[in-house]
């Protein structure tokens, strides 16, 4: 690391007070990762690991990253969104818990809320330049940024330069490569040292997962990688309980609206779409569901739901949810035939499933900001709808996202994760791997106390009798929870 | 039944009824045998008639005549005829100082047939909303004679027995007589009281899309906000393919609404009476019958391709094509009445005729025995809880 280089950079340290209560408060509700720091305190498993993590910078993930420094960890940290930092988690995580923000004692963060693409892969380069001008030795990552950084770097080392961007790439590899091109000029070499020294990643995140796949495929991958995000314990929760949660919580907060009595229309019933439904359902409102497959439709009936075509019901619909993982759900043209003052909200990963672009583009249409992530589109013939944060993720554009219990299951998985590929290196030679069973459940076993649940236990004869191990795993691996 | 069982301890102790003869029209089933001889218990001479011709378990009604000294005059499946004359010899067996009815045939039939035993009658109670909406109708022309107390009436009876009781074994009755798998079904409930709640939320529970028709704004909003579809039934009628009707009133299921149904459409009624669905509407609409293709069920060929399926004859079919209410449903709703009848019993003259509500405090004191016999414990008010309730001087 050059001399010039900043111990940290964040937007305020003097919100690190407000974000210490928030994180006192989160670890309260998140049982799993507090349980992991006790049961390591003495042991120190990631004494020596030199963690990169890429990784929205919010109160739970700060409760995170103190977990990797309670088990003996040296951490380095950014964001994986240029808008998902919470500007007092970054700030209490850079002064840290012993530190005042005339005095930071925390970890070096680089992350705050509102970055520009070059600001976000600054920050992302800082996370990963060590002092000395090494690089880490593990990787935790959320979307794949951090090793696709390291990755190219490696490449383009080896192939003696850093290509030049064609015409039709987009903004931001343009910048990755113009980042890149600085770094060799710079530190020759650096990134095949560190794609060297580093034991591993562990990726949170579904898009993440898939760019780690395509990479063992064609052979490029360069460090062994486990995908925390199919974990049981981190995709079912994430999923259904955590858009169950705040789903509920974006639509009120963004419209106020009483959900009771209102026709929802919920198009999509994955896990995503169930927790949708049943949190729509619990409120009182009767809800539709559309879907393309003929199984989850079945599902869905089955559940009690209504299942019908977005065009038989579109002009009868209060509030509609997308929830597909698939682009142009509702399209411009199915706006213009919803009801006086619908909702329309989308919970799906990327800003697709709603037209925007055409909705913007639509013959007379006004768009009137009633407040930030709601707005007013209203077309000629008078009727106007509700779109909340502008089609994209409203649990985490109009609430809060995920609530710390259902982070402290991902992220337990995530420490576990770490605490393998750092521990049990050789026995993760390069590929993609998941947490076996008996880990996903042991990530469930600590968040049990928590909730007072009473958890029974096999005899001897009832393991034998089903042909499992009395202390599990209980499942086979196609079991679908 | 362990209110009852509670109770019966304490009766045979007390005697409250010591030298009264009680008439009572009831459903001839287990819970009812306990009733009746908990009353006989407390000193009761007890005649018991059917309060339905369809309902009457027979081995029940052997038992009590039997071993317990109650004078039974019920048999399942009589006619129309035979069913009130049950009930005229059981009134005159008694000679009642006290009755008990459920649906108001025993009080209708002592106003009119027999009403030469009413200046003996001292009060009574009675079981069913059907009932005590004809009681009313019966005081409102000052025609009751004596005090009744509305039984069903409380906030604990409708809680546990219409929208528990019913809603749970309405179901049931359709389950045990179709088969038919609920989830992903279109059910269609007729009324949104208490009982039609109960029809609803338990129908939701298993899986079905549930419709509700209500005549009521205050109900249908109700209902709406708990995220039921209401429509009239005129438009419900082509989407149902189960029909429950819970509403006390008549023909909420007409020609008009026969007529659009689906093919294979099942139709029940929860309903205390069997009027609810036009029954003689759906024969005439049929090209032919075909009588208990299963047990309860009766195909009504419309001669276009459709069939309807009628359960339990129009008649409530949680009674006939399942058990009627489960025993702790049954078991708080008779001990209100036992506690009420006592009461009566003890307070003779102190009310005037007309119907009268349960007094609170003996629907609290069967709310709390109920929860003692489930162990479970409640917080009792502090005496400074108790002051600011009274009081109206402390604000915020």
């Amino acid at each position: 690391m050059s001399a010039d280089q900043p111990p940290y950079l964040v937007a305020d340290l003097s919100l690190a007070a407000f974000g210490r209560k928030e994180i006192q408060l989160a670890e309260h509700e998140m049982p799993g990762l507090m349980a992991v720091r006790e049961e390591y305190a003495s042991s120190q498993p990631l004494r020596g690991a030199r963690i990169t993590g890429s990784l929205h910078m919010t109160i739970q993930t700060a409760v995170l990253i103190e977990t990797l420094t309670a088990l003996g960890a040296q951490v380095r940290w950014a964001s994986c969104n240029i808008f998902s930092t919470q500007d007092h988690a970054a700030a209490a995580v850079a002064v840290g818990p012993d530190g005042t923000p005339d005095d930071p004692k925390g970890i070096p963060v680089f992350a705050w809320k509102g970055e520009s693409l070059e600001e976000y892969w600054h920050c992302t380069e800082l996370a990963l330049t060590w002092p000395g001008g090494d690089g880490p030795n593990m990787i935790l990552d959320d979307g794949g940024d951090a090793t696709l950084f390291v990755h190219k770097g490696a490449e383009y080392e080896q192939a003696g330069g850093v290509p030049s961007p064609s015409e039709d790439d987009p903004e931001e590899w343009v910048i990755i490569l113009d980042r890149l091109r600085n770094s060799l000029a710079d530190h020759p070499g650096k990134w095949t040292r560190a794609t060297g020294s580093i034991k591993g990643v562990t990726e949170e995140t579904t898009t993440g997962v898939h760019r780690l796949y395509e990479m063992a495929k064609a052979g490029t991958l360069l460090f062994p990688a486990i995908n925390v995000n199919d974990s049981v314990t981190k995709s079912k929760f994430d999923n259904k309980y955590g858009c169950r949660h705040s789903l509920i919580d974006g639509i009120k907060r963004g419209t106020d609206v009483l959900i009771g009595g209102k026709v929802a229309l919920v198009c999509g019933y994955g896990d995503v779409g169930k927790g949708c439904a049943e949190s729509l359902r619990g409120q009182g409102a009767r809800v539709i569901v559309t879907e393309v497959d003929p199984i989850c439709a079945l599902q869905a009936a089955m559940d009690g739901y209504q299942v019908a075509t977005l065009e038989d019901v579109v002009s009868t619909v209060d509030i509609f949810v997308t929830a597909t993982g698939n682009r142009d759900v509702i399209t411009a043209d199915h706006m213009s035939r919803m009801k006086h003052q619908a909702i329309v909200g989308n919970i799906g990963h990327f800003d697709n499933e709603i037209d925007m672009a055409g909705l913007a583009k639509w013959q007379g249409v006004r768009r009137v900001i009633i407040k930030p992530q709601v707005d007013e589109w209203t077309f000629p013939d008078g009727h106007g709808i509700i779109v909340l944060s502008e089609g994209r993720l409203l649990n985490l554009g109009n609430a809060t996202g995920h609530p710390s219990f259902v982070m402290s299951n991902s992220f337990t998985n995530q420490v576990i994760a770490q605490v393998e590929l750092f521990t049990k290196t050789a026995e993760y030679p390069i590929g993609v791997y998941t947490l076996p069973k008996h880990l996903d459940e042991k990530v469930a076993r600590l968040h049990l106390d928590a909730l007072g649940v009473r958890l029974s236990q096999l005899t001897k004869e009832q393991a034998d009798y089903i042909g499992v191990s009395v202390d599990g795993p209980y499942k086979p691996e196609h079991y679908r929870y | 039944m362990p209110l009852l069982a509670a109770l019966h301890e304490r009766f045979a102790g007390e005697r409250p009824f010591e030298g009264l003869s009680i008439a009572a029209c009831l459903h001839i089933t287990a819970e009812t045998a306990m009733l009746v001889r908990l009353l006989r218990a407390g000193g009761a001479a007890v005649s018991l008639a059917a309060s339905n011709p369809l309902s009457t378990q027979d081995d029940i009604a052997a038992a009590l005549a039997l071993n317990h000294e109650i004078a039974v005059f019920a048999r399942a499946g009589v006619d129309r005829r035979g069913y009130y004359r049950h009930i005229e010899l059981a009134l005159g067996h008694a000679q009642p100082h006290l009755v008990i009815d459920d649906g108001g045939d025993l009080v209708n039939t002592l106003h009119t047939r027999a009403a030469a035993l009413l200046p003996n009658v001292l009060g009574g109670c009675e079981s069913t909303t059907t009932g005590v909406i004809r009681l009313r109708r019966m005081a409102a022309e000052g025609a009751l004679a004596f005090p009744v107390i509305a039984a069903n009436d409380t906030a604990t009876k409708r809680m546990v027995d219409n929208t528990c009781g019913t809603g749970q074994s309405a179901v049931d009755g359709i389950l045990r007589a179709t088969n038919t798998l609920l989830a992903g079904k279109t059910v269609v409930v007729a009324g949104f009281g208490a009982s039609g709640h109960g029809v609803a939320e338990y129908a939701r529970g298993f899986g079905a899309q549930v419709i509700v028709t209500e005549v009521d704004p205050v109900r249908a909003l109700d209902a709406s906000l708990r995220g039921f579809r209401v429509l009239p039934m005129v438009q419900a009628a082509p989407l149902g393919e189960v029909f429950v009707t819970a509403t006390g009133s008549v023909d909420v299921i007409n020609a008009d609404h026969l007529t659009v149904m689906r093919d294979g459409a099942i139709l029940a009624n929860a309903g205390h009476f069997d009027v609810e669905i036009d029954v003689r509407a759906l024969a005439g609409l049929a090209t032919q019958v075909h009588h208990d293709v299963r047990p309860h069920v009766d195909a009504y060929d419309l001669g276009d391709g459709r069939t309807l399926l009628l359960l339990a004859e129009g008649r409530v079919v949680n009674l006939v094509a399942a058990e009627g209410h489960p025993p702790e449903v049954m078991d708080l709703a008779f001990g209100i009445e036992a506690l009420a009848l006592a009461w009566l019993a003890g307070n003779t003259g102190k009310l005037p005729a007309g119907v009268h509500e349960v007094p609170a405090d003996i629907d609290a004191e069967a709310a709390g025995l109920v929860l003692a016999t489930t162990g479970t414990s409640i917080d009792t008010p502090t005496t400074a809880q108790l002051a600011y309730r009274e009081s109206w001087r402390i604000g915020s």
